[in-house]
């Protein structure tokens, strides 16, 4: 497996509380969470259900708050942005790809990864030919001009990273990428999204279930929940593979 | 401040790509949408109807009467039919100095009679109808006030004659009454000697006769209802009043006969407005409720999608701006659905209500034009916008991370 030499930091969470309401309880997801991944790594965050991976992620993504304590991201601290600023930062730098892709069925593959393209200054004929590049990259050229129904699972997520990588974003995130897809093409789509972190430089941070993910990431962070005399959680980061 | 500018038309730019994108699937969810596009629809005719038939009976009561011409009845009388002037009474007013005179040094004064008929005519299937309708009576001098009047088929009655001159809105309604057949009148047969004219006024819905026989044929004697008097330029209609105020053989009430109809208008259109507009409100309310609920529908259906859209980097203000879009079309296709059937079927559809004043039909024409279009389009675009306000604002709300997680 290859592993990028990490030099700068491209994600800081410091001292994250995470806690949410649940009718009268107050749950806590994280306690005192803290996290650095470097430029250029792949992230395999793994650990079983209802841990907060895909909290973790939407945090790093900017979709969601901490309760307390901060989230960098190179050198911008998200957490205290407005929203319309977090929207444009996100555009920017964040590629994302879901479990379920969540492509529009009214636009082709070219369509649906032209779509992040429409936040930039790009013109029309530019978005087109980004657009094509990113399906060339993801090997899916030849399914432009397919419609999402028209496609495998498998093919349907190529679209997805292609859309992810379109803007050209530093940091990819990933939510269980592989959840819905039979071994074969999570090994392709695996194979494909660490081929974007050793050829392009894209740190990739994934939360997964898929115990090959492991070969194909950089380092590997199981997160396990550590109860404390049976009174609050806390989350400690074991490194396994770094 | 460029800035600013360049951010805003960035923002638009957005906003405007995710609402076009959005009107891409919307066929898909028009089935879902044609219970609020339905609702709209019914509001849209409804508004469009009242407006139209407000519009038709202002501009029939508009086309009628004359700026220079005044109108006389009896102090206290509303309406010609509520009105009883003698014979005395319309000397002592044409002899007035303010009164114009014609080539023969006459004053010009139209005296008429003007009485609530029934008429009764049968049709070709032998079938007997009968209709209420304004039967005038009127002497020559009465034509030099309708500078309208055209006869558009036979010939003017004759004087002392039972025959008739008809409205060509009444001919219209009733195509059994053409040039030649009879009508019974006050229990006496009349032949209808012509079809007239007049600008499509109110005159229009009226049968016109001798004077002298009306006044014969239902025992009224002498009398009159209204008096026409044509005044020379710059009268002083104050004074003019005040003089025959003062005067102790008359007990009359004067008006510009153009104000006296638009006074018609008004109050015919206010009972309209007060019975339409109220049923038109209560179903804008239903349609705006079926739009909210459509749009709620809409973005509950759509809630990943707009949850991809926010994790992509569209701003609120894009997603917020492509809900209203969308209200904005399902408005339009309602607006359009309850305008555009009205519009081939009824323009020009002659309509006829009961003239409160006067308790006879008048006859009016539906008139759709572009500004009456216009506002109901406006209004029907309102009620969209406001059903989908709140949607859009939901959907601006809409937590990312729970719309990606529920399933």
């Amino acid at each position: 497996m290859q592993t990028n030499n990490p030099t700068k930091i491209a994600i800081q969470l410091k001292q994250i509380n995470k806690s949410y309401q649940k009718g009268s309880n107050n749950v806590v997801v994280h306690d005192n969470f803290n996290l650095s991944i470097a430029e250029g790594e792949f992230v395999a965050l793994m650990g079983p259900s209802g841990l907060g991976k895909s909290t973790l992620l939407h945090l790093i993504g900017g979709l969601d708050l901490p309760t307390s304590g901060s989230v960098i991201i190179g050198e911008q601290r998200i957490d205290t942005l407005s929203e319309i600023k977090l929207s444009t930062w996100r555009a920017e730098n964040i590629g994302f790809v879901f479990q379920l892709h969540h492509l529009l069925p009214v636009l082709t593959a070219q369509g649906n990864v032209e779509l992040p393209l429409l936040l930039t200054p790009l013109d029309n004929k530019q978005r087109k030919q980004h657009a094509s590049l990113a399906l060339r990259l993801v090997g899916m050229e030849a399914r432009a001009n397919h419609l999402p129904k028209e496609l495998s699972g498998g093919q349907e997520q190529r679209v997805a990273i292609a859309r992810a990588i379109v803007s050209d974003p530093k940091i990819i995130l990933c939510d269980e990428p592989t959840g819905n897809l039979d071994r074969k093409t999570a090994d392709e789509i695996l194979t494909l999204l660490a081929a974007l972190n050793k050829d392009y430089g894209k740190t990739i941070v994934m939360v997964t279930h898929d115990l090959r993910a492991s070969e194909y990431a950089s380092r590997v962070i199981n997160l396990e929940q550590h109860i404390e005399e049976g009174k609050q959680s806390q989350l400690s980061v074991v490194e396994v593979n770094s | 401040m460029y800035k600013l500018i360049h951010d805003s038309r960035a923002k638009l730019k957005q906003a405007v790509a995710l609402a076009t994108i959005n009107l891409k699937s919307f066929p898909h969810r028009a089935i879902a949408s044609s219970v609020s596009i339905l609702s709209i629809a019914c509001v849209a005719a409804v508004i469009l109807s009242v407006l139209a038939m407000t519009q038709g009976m202002v501009k029939t009561l508009e086309r009628t009467g004359l700026d220079n011409t005044l109108i006389v009845m009896r102090a206290g009388a509303v309406s010609e039919l509520q009105s009883v002037m003698f014979p005395a009474e319309v000397n002592i007013l044409a002899n007035n100095k303010q009164v114009l005179k014609n080539s023969d040094n006459q004053a010009m004064v139209s005296a008429e009679m003007f009485v609530n008929a029934e008429m009764l005519h049968i049709d070709k299937s032998g079938e007997k109808h009968i209709e209420k309708l304004a039967l005038r009576g009127i002497s020559k001098n009465t034509y030099h006030f309708r500078p309208n009047f055209n006869m558009i088929a036979g010939e003017k009655f004759k004087t002392g004659l039972r025959q008739v001159i008809i409205g060509q809105a009444i001919a219209r309604k009733i195509p059994a009454l053409t040039v030649g057949s009879t009508i019974t009148l006050g229990g006496a047969r009349w032949l209808i000697s012509g079809v007239f004219s007049d600008n499509n006024s109110v005159f229009e819905s009226e049968l016109w006769a001798d004077i002298g026989m009306v006044q014969s044929d239902y025992q009224r004697g002498n009398t009159l209802q209204s008096v026409r008097l044509a005044l020379k330029a710059n009268t002083d209609i104050a004074q003019l009043n005040q003089e025959w105020q003062d005067d102790p053989r008359l007990n009359l009430r004067i008006m510009l006969e153009k104000q006296f109809f638009a006074n018609q208008a008004e109050n015919l259109t206010r009972l309209i407005r007060w019975v339409g507009f109220p049923v038109a409100f209560i179903m804008a309310l239903g349609a705006m409720i079926a739009a909210l609920n459509t749009m709620y529908a809409t973005i509950a259906s759509r809630s990943k999608e707009i949850a991809t859209h926010k994790a992509i980097g569209f701003s609120a203000f894009a997603i917020c701006f492509s809900i209203l879009i969308e209200a904005l079309l399902i408005a339009l296709v309602g607006a359009l659905l309850g305008i555009l059937p009205l519009y081939f079927i009824f323009d020009g559809w002659t309509a006829s209500t009961q003239d409160a004043n006067n308790l006879s039909q008048m006859m009016f024409n539906f008139e759709l034009s572009m500004d009456l279009i216009v506002q109901t389009l406006l209004f029907s675009i309102t009620i969209g916008l406001l059903g989908g306000i709140l949607p859009a604002v939901k959907a601006m709300r809409l937590p990312v991370t729970v719309a990606l997680r529920d399933n």
